[in-house]
């Protein structure tokens, strides 16, 4: 690294950067108009309110006795209020732009429907209040995932074709089956049959006052879907990053090492696991966000609160604020984590460190 | 100058779904001390099985590897698979390997690379091997700066030259260089031949020489060993051989290779190589013989000492 022409790298990773934002403009009003309906949400939301509004006055005895003209006058203009007050007055295609402009200051506004737990209409707080929730879950099922089909991969390279590896593979389809579905069979077994695990939830109802009484709870109601996500994910997961280290130990390069007499572990380490760093940590970044974002069946099936559910909740509800929330703040966090990816690949692969202009 | 390495009866067989793949059946020769000998033959005629069944880097599908192999008075294939790595492998016999192009490691340093097996053997530290490294890099033509840059800074031929400091750097007795220069525009060829010659010269080294280019091998070659379909059928002296090589197959070979400027009708073999799954019973080059007789077609044919080291597998030259 101490020749690194430092100006090189910084300006070829200040040209991603400046790449990643746009796509993510683009992609961000893509999904407004996406979430908007191309503004088809609109009318729903006038009829809507038109139905609200009618309702309101006609049950209030203020203006019962008012004639039926007058009423819809009334109607009228304060449903012209209200569409100015919310800004539905102006073209789709102007708000699209202020909605962007929203998104993209992390501006995310009000939910139009869904409250978050604490009452609050803040589609920030909502989506925050959920975020921990698919963390904890998810990212623990990720982290767990990664680290055994790594080692367990490496294993089976190292033997490959004896009994275990010849199990693996054979076992490997049944990664075919999502996770909720096992998880619907350990409900079945694990809550319906042997009474010993909850069925679904995050923590025992009342919660417990003691926090450490708390955590263990939180913690018995996490196995099932901990469990579902790795029973279904665990022989495909080995299978595949066993055959990924096959491929990367048939280079050339590995048999010089070989008869050059490196060791076996250091051949491993040196000319196996090096070359192939940068899809390792690219899966395993991309695993980690990608477990943020929650997953929509498996929050159903276990009746777990986290960003899944909420996803599910707001696509009922035609909650465009919220849909928009939650994809802005996935994106970036998706950008940040490329963004970061290329700064990875610099340091450990001297191929792109250069192809940057690096020396 | 004594013997260097004697092999003999050499056989390295591969288990397929297909059945068993004669690679090496029955190989025989000698080498001297500083003597250069070139394999030669078509592709998949066993000359890189033969190199692999020398250096023991055998494939996980091995059949049958036995035979003997003398080097230094000592029977190498008795050694034990850590004995053999610590005491021959890269000591003794190095090799420089098909496709040196994608013999390095894409992450590491070519310094590094080069000065690994003296950090692996010697112990040394890694600043020790670098610089050692550096000293056989310039020893084979490529500015020392080069051991601080990575192998796709490099060109082909640069590439080719590291590798063959890879195998040197041990200071080794013998180098198998198995077609070493394959990938390598003429120009770059010819010089990275002046430079094994050179420092064969300088060390004292025996190679062992695999190409399927004629013209080429005669650049280095002391002694010439003909294989086909896993068998030599041939071993001269370079002189002799490529002024007349006495196996009908070697003589196709020879009338295979263009020469320049004259108007010379290339000849060519009809018929592949055969199967190693199943050789033809005799003579496995039979059936593209011109001179087949019917006993080439029955009986296996013997080695016939021609004189002065000069031997042929092949019936027409033997008394009868």
């Amino acid at each position: 690294m101490n020749y690194m022409r430092a100006g090189g790298v910084v300006k070829g990773l200040a040209k991603r950067a400046i790449m990643l934002y746009l796509t993510l403009v683009i992609s961000m009003y893509i999904t407004i108009v996406v979430a908007n309906m191309g503004g088809l949400v609109d009318q729903y939301i006038k009829s809507q309110l038109i139905l609200e509004i009618t309702y309101n006055i006609k049950r209030n005895p203020e203006y019962r006795n008012l004639p039926p003209a007058e009423i819809d006058k009334l109607i009228k203009k304060t449903f012209e209020i209200e569409i100015k007050r919310r800004g539905l007055d102006k073209p789709f295609l102007v708000r699209s732009f202020i909605y962007l402009k929203d998104a993209l200051t992390l501006d995310l506004g009000r939910a139009m429907y869904l409250q978050s737990d604490s009452g609050s209409r803040q589609v920030k707080i909502i989506i925050l209040e959920r975020l921990p929730q698919t963390v904890m879950l998810f990212t623990t099922s990720m982290l767990i995932h990664f680290f055994v089909n790594l080692f367990m991969g490496l294993y089976l390279a190292r033997h490959y074709g004896s009994f275990l590896d010849k199990l693996f593979i054979a076992l490997s389809p049944t990664s075919v089956i999502p996770g909720w579905f096992y998880g619907i069979f350990l409900i079945l077994i694990f809550y319906s049959w042997l009474h010993v695990l909850p069925p679904g939830g995050i923590v025992d109802v009342p919660p417990p006052e003691d926090p450490i009484l708390y955590s263990l709870s939180v913690l018995k109601h996490m196995i099932l879907p901990l469990a579902s996500w790795i029973i279904s994910g665990f022989f495909l997961g080995c299978y595949s990053s066993r055959t990924f280290f096959l491929i990367f130990s048939t280079e050339d390069y590995v048999e010089a090492a070989r008869a050059k007499g490196v060791p076996p572990r250091l051949i491993e380490r040196r000319y196996i696991l090096r070359p192939a760093l940068p899809p390792i940590v690219t899966n395993f970044a991309l695993g980690l966000i990608g477990s943020w974002s929650g997953a929509i069946i498996t929050e159903r099936v276990f009746n777990w609160p986290g960003l899944g559910m909420l996803t599910y909740n707001a696509i009922n509800a035609f909650d465009t604020p919220v849909l928009v929330g939650i994809t802005v703040i996935y994106a970036y966090l998706l950008m940040i984590t490329v963004f970061l990816l290329d700064i990875v690949y610099v340091l450990i692969d001297p191929r792109i460190r250069l192809s940057l202009g690096g020396r | 100058m004594g013997v260097l390495m004697e092999v003999r009866g050499l056989r390295l067989y591969y288990s397929t779904r297909k059945g068993v793949v004669k690679a090496v059946d029955n190989v025989s020769f000698q080498l001297m001390e500083g003597e250069t000998l070139a394999v030669v033959g078509e592709s998949g005629c066993g000359k890189s099985s033969m190199a692999k069944a020398i250096i023991r880097l055998l494939p996980r599908n091995v059949h049958t590897y036995d035979g003997s192999i003398i080097f230094e008075g000592r029977d190498i294939m008795k050694l034990d698979e850590e004995t053999f790595r610590r005491e021959v492998r890269w000591r003794k016999i190095s090799m420089v390997f098909q496709g040196a192009m994608n013999s390095l490691n894409p992450v590491l340093k070519v310094g590094f690379q080069v000065g690994e097996p003296l950090m692996i053997y010697d112990g040394l530290s890694k600043e020790e091997a670098i610089a050692r490294a550096r000293k056989m890099l310039r020893m084979v033509g490529i500015h020392e700066a080069f051991a601080d840059r990575y192998p796709f800074e490099l060109s082909g031929g640069m590439k080719q030259r590291a590798v063959i400091a890879m195998a040197l750097i041990t200071n080794p007795r013998l180098v198998i260089l198995d077609e070493p220069t394959s990938a390598l525009d003429v120009i770059t060829q010819a010089n990275i031949m002046n430079m094994l010659k050179r420092v064969r010269d300088e060390y004292g080294l025996s190679y062992i020489f695999i190409t399927h280019d004629i013209a080429l091998s005669s650049e280095l070659a002391d002694k010439v060993a003909v294989m086909y379909a896993g068998q030599i059928v041939e071993v001269a002296d370079a002189e002799i051989f490529y002024r007349e090589p006495s196996h009908p197959y070697a003589q196709k070979l020879m009338a295979s290779v263009p020469t320049l400027r004259t108007d010379k009708k290339l000849e060519f073999i009809p018929g592949a190589p055969p199967s190693l799954l199943e050789p033809p019973p005799g003579c496995r080059f039979h059936p593209r013989c011109p001179y087949a007789m019917d006993i080439c077609r029955r009986e296996e044919p013997p080695v016939i000492d021609l004189g002065g080291g000069h031997k042929v597998k092949c019936w027409l030259y033997a008394k009868r």
